[in-house]
């Protein structure tokens, strides 16, 4: 008995669009799509891809990734020179060798 | 006008032949665009999308099915090209809002309500619409073209780029499935 009640309602339900009638388009359909298309003609009106806010968060982001990468590289970095120079004392020619002066040429020679 | 003469001044870019052409098939083009989308200013805006591209492609129309088949095909496609648009955008609701030209969430319309249905049946379509909208695209669209838009299967055929039977198929798919979600609805 419910079964046939539950069919009935189906049936009902799936012939609701019976007898349905065409919708029309909204009012003044015609001035308003040769609105659009005038508007579309126009140069510039196109979003500048650049501008996008997920283009310019993506960019940021990938600023940001390389500035922590460059960072934590740069940061291993002055422990070896440390190390290396670190049993090495300061002389004339190391003082020449770090200024790129222990190849100049005297005027006396 | 014969739809010679119609093609003739729209290839021309003439505007009386394209006002013509959006006189003829203005209501087809919504209606259709309605009942796949649920939605009236969507299918407004896609239905002006069709008569753009139709303006802009029509010499691309080689005369190998009618006019009319042609505008429903594009009809068909741009609403479901919007509908798969617009589920990708709920999918990833927080990456919609940045690509959003306006930034607006996506909104989720009440119960549907086509005008053209008759009062005494209004709640009942309501319902169906529903149903229709977890229907596979292909099986929704053959049923609205046919239950929304009285299309025969031949036509449907046409539209689909299928033959009679698979369109046959098709609709008793969809009933079936219909069917199978009405039943499954508290009473």
């Amino acid at each position: 008995m419910e079964d046939n009640t539950s069919d009935k309602r189906t049936e009902r339900i799936l012939n609701s669009l019976d007898g349905l009638q065409r919708s029309a388009a909204p009012n003044f359909f015609y001035t308003r799509l040769t609105g659009r298309m005038q508007q579309e003609e126009q140069p510039g009106k196109e979003k500048i891809f650049l501008l996008k806010p997920a283009f310019v968060t993506a960019v940021l982001s990938l600023v940001l990734v390389v500035n922590i990468f460059s960072l934590m590289k740069l940061g291993g970095q002055p422990a070896k020179n440390e190390n290396r120079h670190a049993n090495k004392p300061a002389t004339i020619e190391s003082f020449a060798e770090a200024y790129g002066m222990n190849n100049t040429v005297s005027v006396y020679e | 006008m014969t739809e010679e003469e119609l093609l003739l001044g729209l290839r021309n870019g003439e505007e009386p032949a394209f006002k013509e052409l959006v006189i003829l098939f203005q209501d087809k083009v919504f209606n259709t665009a309605l009942g796949l989308l649920q939605h009236h200013t969507e299918a407004e805006d896609i239905a002006q999308e069709v008569f753009i591209q139709v303006y802009r492609s029509i010499g691309q129309f080689k005369g190998d099915s009618l006019l009319s088949t042609w505008i429903y095909r594009i009809t068909v496609t741009r609403a479901l090209d919007h509908l798969r648009s617009k589920k990708r955008k709920k999918r990833f609701g927080f990456l919609s809002s940045l690509f959003g030209d306006d930034n607006k969430p996506v909104y989720e319309p009440e119960d549907f309500n086509h005008p053209g249905v008759q009062k005494e049946r209004k709640e009942d379509a309501a319902l169906l619409f529903k149903m229709i909208d977890q229907l596979p695209e292909n099986q929704r669209t053959a049923f609205i073209l046919n239950k929304v838009e009285e299309l025969s299967y031949r036509e449907i055929a046409g539209i689909l780029n299928s033959s009679e039977s698979a369109v046959d198929s098709l609709l008793q798919r969809a009933k079936q499935n219909l069917r199978k979600k009405l039943k499954d609805l508290p009473p």
